[in-house]
């Protein structure tokens, strides 16, 4: 994994590491054990088959913690420490779904003498619809 | 401390603050529910989508989401590195909170503090709540 990526290395136009992660009811219950987030919309399939989902969803901040892990292989410490975020949720991710998060450089700009890289990013579930939309920053 | 109602919330409220020990067990935990990412264990750095999870959980917490709430947008900024075994403050207050039609949108402001009190992370959550 990249510590420090270089200037050099990176071009507008360039795609991030593409993550593909499986969803299972398992690890969405794992994943309430870990946050302490036991909603029962995440983990009470009865439940959430009353409710307008119609079955449980996985945790948002579950499916923010793949494109995390996009940005980290792409940036290394650089995004664990200069990262910036910003998404909006479109639709839940559900048990079964193959969630695939992509991204791309946008482009790199100066402040102040420091370069700052801006990337656009998605998850996808395996119909091709958009779970998450948004972009990030990383000061390099 | 029982949690504030949604209708009691009011911009301006300081929800009170929430502290994680960051233990290899805690941390090893979150990374098989997210799959993967050994790095972080044998580098001894929190990922920082950990910090925020705890972050979101301490606030959602502290008051009473009302059924058919929604994260609707979520912004977040990584300050500090964290090693694992520290501890971090996490907290937050209510920023905006405004009917739109038949919903209310509530902005959350949210951050963690590291044992020296310096921020690690900082972000904004935007909660669509039914009315």
């Amino acid at each position: 994994m990249n510590q420090k990526l270089k200037l050099s290395d990176i071009h507008p136009g360039d795609s991030l590491p593409s993550v593909v992660k499986h969803i299972t009811q398992g690890e969405i219950n794992l994943y309430a054990e870990a946050s302490g987030d036991f909603n029962p919309i995440h983990i009470d399939e009865s439940f959430a088959a009353q409710t307008p989902l119609g079955g449980t969803i996985a945790h948002g901040m579950l499916i923010l913690a793949y494109v995390s892990e996009m940005m980290t292989k792409a940036f290394g410490e650089s995004w664990l420490s200069g990262g910036k975020l910003s998404v909006r949720f479109k639709a839940p991710a559900r048990p079964k779904d193959t969630i695939t998060t992509s991204g791309k450089i946008d482009s790199v700009e100066h402040k102040e003498g420091v370069p700052y890289v801006n990337c656009s990013l998605e998850s996808c579930n395996q119909k091709g619809e958009t779970v998450i939309t948004g972009g990030a920053v990383v000061r390099l | 401390m029982s949690p504030i109602s949604f209708e009691e919330l009011a911009v301006g409220y300081e929800f009170p603050a929430t502290n994680y020990e960051l233990s290899k067990s805690l941390i090893a935990k979150y990374l098989e529910a997210v799959g993967g990412q050994q790095y972080f264990l044998t580098s001894g750095v929190v990922p920082p989508l950990a910090i925020a999870a705890y972050a979101m959980t301490a606030l959602s917490q502290s008051f009473s989401v009302p059924p058919g709430s929604i994260h609707a947008s979520q912004e977040f900024e990584f300050l500090k590195l964290v090693p694992i075994g520290s501890t971090v403050s996490c907290g937050g207050k209510i920023v905006q909170k405004v009917q739109r039609g038949r919903l209310y949108l509530v902005v959350l402001e949210i951050n963690a503090l590291n044992q020296d009190k310096e921020k690690v992370l900082s972000g904004k959550a935007t909660v669509a709540v039914p009315t």
